[in-house]
């Protein structure tokens, strides 16, 4: 038997689920990707795709300066 | 001119927040209200720990308003929430679907889930301290 090596279908998280913006004040799914000092996954570790990638990046900045993630945990 | 949606998301001082909460929420929205802006919806998340101390807070209460209000009006809304004393950190930003909420606000008065699907485009953030660069990047 041979592995499958990919899913044809994998996508970016966001593109999957049809959202078009990330929320800053999603606190269920920011956390996820973030490392758990706090710092952004690389698009290569997220899987996003550019422009949510650019989003979520938006928005964790945006969570941090309210205090809803932190800086540096 | 014309109005433009914002969401904005405050953080309170517990200390007023926990006694007076009605004082507190109508001195937001008289703030709001003199610079021009209308009200659609208001909403309490409540007391949160926050991520880190701010100003020696280590707990505060978020509040989150959505509202209409001129462009130009908002460096002084801004300015405003920076001089109160019930405010510790406000964040204002720009709401691009402008229909589908108001529609929302005026339909169900409180309808909290729909709230987080909708999205926003960057805009405004308004700090207290000067410790993070500004990023102002207004489109109009």
């Amino acid at each position: 038997m041979t592995k499958r090596r990919f899913n044809k279908t994998s996508k970016c998280r966001f593109c999957r689920m049809g959202v078009e913006e990330v929320d800053y004040k999603d606190s269920q799914n920011l956390p996820k990707l973030t490392t758990s000092q706090g710092k952004l996954f690389s698009r290569k570790r997220s899987g996003n795709c550019a422009r949510h990638q650019h989003s979520v990046k938006v928005s964790i900045k945006r969570a941090r300066f309210m205090a809803l993630l932190p800086y540096v945990a | 001119m014309k109005l433009r949606m914002y969401e904005g998301l405050f953080l309170l001082d517990n200390a007023h927040a926990s006694l007076e909460w009605d004082v507190v929420v109508k001195h937001i929205h008289d703030i709001l209200q003199k610079n021009g802006a209308e009200i659609l919806k208001t909403e309490k998340w409540g007391e949160k720990k926050l991520a880190y101390k701010i100003k020696g807070h280590k707990r505060g209460t978020y509040l989150l308003i959505h509202f209409n209000a001129k462009n130009s009006a908002i460096v002084t809304i801004k300015r405003d929430f920076q001089l109160s004393d019930y405010i510790i950190r406000s964040l204002i930003v720009k709401d691009d679907k402008i229909e589908e909420l108001s529609q929302i606000a005026t339909t169900e008065g409180s309808a909290e889930k729909n709230i987080d699907k909708i999205p926003e485009t960057v805009i405004k953030e308004s700090l207290r301290e000067g410790d993070m660069s500004r990023e102002v990047a207004d489109t109009i």
